[in-house]
């Protein structure tokens, strides 16, 4: 098992924030959830453990299918597991329906109350809560404000854009004060440039309030961009949590390599182990390379090498080591498809020039740092 | 490969998480309706059976086929039931063909007036049939010189289509509206021509609407008793036997019998039809419909709408003719205008039976509303296992044919019923009891009405997306809440237009009602039957248009009420959420 440098990261935030609000930390513990499928009994969550400190945004990673949205409706209550506990402080909050949880949910469709205004929506909980009519028009209207939704309290959700809603749906829960947040893809429903302005409000808000946050994407440069954390799921189990550089940087696994970002996995034979490196032998001559502790004992390793720490220079053909394959012309960064002796390989090369691209075939000499690669094992 | 993060917290044990409780509010709101619908539907059913296997009757049922008249009259039915199927289906599409396909002036009268049977009363048509095709009628005799005998076959059959198939046509339009006007566009773009793609594309595409509504008017056929006691002639069916049964020789032994020959079609084809139209529908397969509709162009497009308009004639005809014969002496004999048809019926005999009527159905409708709401909140989100029992039983009083509930209502309800020497329920069917009677005729109402708003309930529901109501619960409202707040104002406007059509098929039923009615608590359509019986037309007519006019303005009413939308079904209010792909037919179906 690795020993994770976790948290760290999200230290500076956390202490800021806990001066703010008295969030809690929740933990999860042994979670497995079990839905009857056509084939025998299915197993979508199995056996997660995780801990969230309070005031941490934390995201839920991986493929559709992966277990990631029925890990979040369980914390929020809308499943129950199958065994496991969830606590939230110290307190065992399996046992509450999902309406007495101090949680809020902003959803997929952000599921606005289509015979509620604006306003309607907004102050909907407040209401169940019973709050004062001043009271809820204040932070109503505080809500609006921070939301940037001035002017549209008497609005149905129907005359609104997709961004709009979106804020409202997100007013709605934060105006509850709740102790966790909870994001299922809100994000997926939006155009490109409004999701990326999106995830910049919603990351900037959270920092401000400083609530715990648990948010469930497909989308892996998403959950860089937002967490403090992020949990990779596969199949119903963490591939791995860490922080977005150290699951870029130091995967555990090839799936967690594979799914953020793009990776070129060589096969490599290993000269020795020293610790957390090791020499390896490829494009035939030796390097030393980082290494996962787990590699040595391994039966198979393979070596990733992301795009960008790759070194693509043009050469005769007596010193080339590769062929062009293709080469795509992206504006800030070129995409190059190679052949090796070591196989397919995808290099990126950034401020490229446009009429100075490689061509098809042009034979080219690959090589790479390696500090910035990782062996792992397979 | 997976690995586990961070350390435990030793103080944190892992437990078995604790089944939360659901609120005691939910499960007693639920169990009233159930209750309702076992009391009410279930336990009838089961004493027609009970009766059945009693030691007098049971030598009647292993002997029955072997007599001719009741192999003839089991025939005679189920023929009734095919033609009507058959033709009703046919004359159904042709209507939505014209409204979808073709582009011909006054498509939106046409619509508006083949909807007008659905709220019609019975007799209305067969004895406008009777007056205009009848054996001295007014457009074949007198006009036209032809002495065809409309009684029987024929007759009935054309009475059934043209009350009937409405519905089917409703169905059939709203499945080819929602027709991907991109299919069309493929299949031309491969090279099909207007007939390949009608062939090819669009009416297989249909089939399952076709079964749909054939099982749909089988069933209506097979149950129906006011036409065959009318028109019927000589052409005994089922249910009409089991009427003479009961009110002419007050048998209830072969009642009960009848009963049970003709709840057991019924029944079977009501499950095949809900298995047939509850079945995902193929006509939204992906995406977005795109496109425009595309008209039938050149001379193909003309004998379509002139039997369309044909079939409209007669509608409007017979309608005209309901309302000229409540203003004449004899329509067709002595065409004198006079009130006193509208005199009887707003005065004495005629004024009981319409406060009757319209008081029942006016308490009957709402708590049907109510229930209906309930269980399709039961049905749609809360139940697992359950239900599909529930949903079919809370259809089942519309699949059962008014007949039998009728008959299975008198056997139940007529005496107290008695557990272990215990009066669990006290007699309230029949003319000696609490009320005269009024609480099993109320009961009838409420029964046929809860599907209608179970129907647009679990229509409307479906529509809305389940996080809506997850929304609610995440910010602290309770179930009873949630439902409270965010559900019923969502599916009201669909609901009042079920109930609508609910109220009006209180208003115009009379098979189960027939057997119920007391000397102190009559009910219109059965006073319609006597004046048809004694061969006051005229009364009969003026009944009708009473009867229309009650039902338009309630329409009216709740289309004022809840705006023009919900006649529709609801759509335009739920729109932030995406839309979930629901089966296509059956929502305005089955009412």
């Amino acid at each position: 098992m690795t020993q994770l440098p976790a948290k760290q990261s999200s230290n500076q935030s956390t202490n800021q924030s806990a001066a703010t609000r008295s969030s809690q930390d929740l933990h999860l513990r042994g979670i497995v959830k079990e839905f009857p499928g056509s084939t025998g009994v299915v197993r979508a969550v199995d056996s997660v453990d995780l801990d969230i400190e309070a005031g941490e945004f934390l995201t839920l990673l991986g493929p559709s299918g992966c277990g990631k949205t029925t890990m979040l409706r369980m914390i929020a209550g809308f499943e129950d597991p199958t065994s496991g506990s969830i606590f939230l402080g110290d307190q065992n909050i399996g046992a509450l329906p999902a309406n007495r949880r101090p949680m809020a949910m902003v959803f997929q469709n952000y599921a606005l109350f289509p015979h509620l205004s604006v306003a309607g929506n907004v102050s909907y909980g407040l209401k169940i809560q019973k709050r004062s009519k001043p009271e809820i028009a204040e932070s109503v209207e505080m809500a609006l404000m921070t939301m940037n939704l001035n002017g549209l309290a008497d609005r149905d959700p129907h005359q609104l854009s997709g961004g709009q809603q979106q804020r409202v749906a997100l007013a709605r829960a934060m105006v509850m004060k709740p102790d966790v947040l909870l994001f299922d893809e809100p994000l997926s429903n939006l155009d490109a440039k409004l999701r990326v302005h999106m995830r910049n409000e919603i990351r900037d808000l959270q920092q401000r309030m400083g609530i715990t946050s648990i948010y469930v994407t497909h989308d892996q440069e998403e959950a860089m961009a937002l967490s403090d954390r992020i949990v990779v799921m596969n199949k119903g189990r963490v591939e791995q949590v860490g922080t977005p550089g150290e699951l870029y940087l130091t995967p555990s696994t090839v799936f967690v390599a594979d799914f953020l970002g793009t990776a070129n996995f060589l096969d490599v034979r290993v000269e020795s182990f020293g610790g957390d490196w090791a020499k390896v032998s490829v494009f035939g001559e030796t390097k030393e390379v980082r290494a996962h502790p787990d590699a040595q004992s391994s039966a198979q390793r393979v070596l990733m090498v992301r795009p960008e720490a790759l070194t693509v220079a043009a050469v005769d053909e007596a010193t080339a080591n590769a062929t062009v394959l293709s080469a795509s012309y992206l504006g800030a960064r070129a995409e190059l498809r190679l052949e090796s002796q070591e196989g397919e390989l995808i290099a990126v090369t950034s401020d490229p020039e446009p009429d100075q691209m490689p061509r098809a075939g042009d034979p080219v000499l690959v090589s790479f740092d390696g500090a910035r690669t990782y062996l792992l094992p397979n | 490969m997976a690995q586990r993060t961070s350390v435990l917290v030793d103080s944190l044990e892992v437990v078995a998480p604790t089944k939360r409780k659901r609120s005691w509010g939910l499960r007693l709101g639920g169990l009233v309706p159930v209750s309702v619908l076992l009391v009410g539907l279930l336990f009838p059913l089961f004493r027609i059976f009970v009766h059945v296997l009693d030691d007098e009757t049971w030598p009647k049922l292993t002997g029955f086929f072997s007599q001719e008249v009741n192999r003839q009259t089991v025939f005679h039915t189920m023929e009734l039931g095919v033609l009507v199927g058959f033709f009703g289906v046919v004359v159904a599409f042709l209507f939505a063909y014209v409204q979808t396909q073709l582009d011909v002036p006054g498509k939106r009268i046409l619509h508006l007036i083949a909807l007008l049977p659905i709220v019609s009363p019975p007799f209305a048509v067969a004895t406008a049939v009777i007056v205009l095709f009848g054996r001295n009628g007014m457009l074949s005799s007198q006009l036209l010189g032809i002495t065809h005998d409309i009684y029987g076959l024929d007759g009935l059959t054309l009475v059934l289509v043209l009350s009937f198939f409405p519905v089917v046509y409703m169905n059939l339009l709203g499945m080819m509206q929602r027709l991907d006007p991109a299919l069309v566009e493929a299949a031309k773009n491969l090279g099909a021509g207007q007939f390949t793609v009608l062939r090819t594309v669009t009416l297989p595409l249909l089939v399952p609407g076709f079964a749909s509504g054939f099982l749909l008017l089988f069933v209506e056929a097979i149950a129906d008793l006011a036409n065959p006691l009318v028109l019927g002639g000589n052409y005994t069916v089922l249910s009409s036997r089991a009427y003479i049964a009961i009110t002419g020789e007050y048998d209830l032994g072969t009642g009960a019998i009848l009963s049970l020959m003709l709840v057991v079609p019924a029944l079977s084809v009501f499950l095949l039809q809900r298995v047939i139209s509850n079945r995902k529908s193929v006509v939204t397969v992906t995406g977005k419909p795109s496109g425009s509709p595309q008209y039938l162009t050149g001379w193909a497009k003309w004998p379509p709408y002139v039997v369309g308009v044909a079939i409209c004639t007669l509608i409007v005809t017979i309608y005209a003719t309901v309302i000229a014969g409540a203003f004449t002496r004899v329509l067709g004999v002595n065409n004198e205008f006079t009130l006193d048809h509208a005199r009887y019926i707003f005065s004495g005999v005629g004024s009981e039976a319409m406060f009757d009527t319209l008081r029942l159905a006016l308490i009957a409708t709402p708590i049907a509303g109510l229930l209906g709401m309930v269980l399709s909140w039961m049905i749609v989100r809360k139940l697992g296992r359950s239900r599909g029992a529930v949903d079919f039983l809370s259809m089942m009083g519309i699949g059962i044919p008014g007949t039998v509930l009728g008959i299975a209502f008198l056997l139940s309800f007529r005496n107290p019923t008695k557990l272990f020497g215990v009066t669990v329920l006290p007699a309230f069917a029949g003319g000696s009891t609490f009320l005269s009677g009024s609480l099993a005729i109320g009961l009838m109402f409420l029964i046929r009405s809860v599907p209608a708003s179970v129907r647009s309930g679990v229509g409307a529901l479906q529509q809305i997306h389940p996080s809506i109501e997850e929304a609610s619960t995440s910010l602290g409202a309770t179930d009873t809440v949630t439902f409270r707040r965010v559900t019923i104002p969502l599916i009201r406007p669909a609901l009042i237009s079920g109930l609508s059509f609910g109220f009006a098929r209180s208003m115009t039923t009379l098979s189960p009602i027939v057997f119920l009615v007391t000397p102190d608590t009559k009910i219109m359509t059965s006073q319609i039957l006597g004046e048809v019986d004694g061969g006051r037309f005229g009364n009969a007519f003026a009944f009708c248009c009473v009867l229309i006019v009650f039902v338009a303005v309630v329409l009216g009413l709740i289309r004022l009420i809840v705006g023009d939308g919900a006649l529709r079904r609801t759509k335009k209010r739920t729109s932030p959420t995406p839309k979930k792909l629901v089966p296509t037919p059956q929502t305005a179906g089955q009412i």
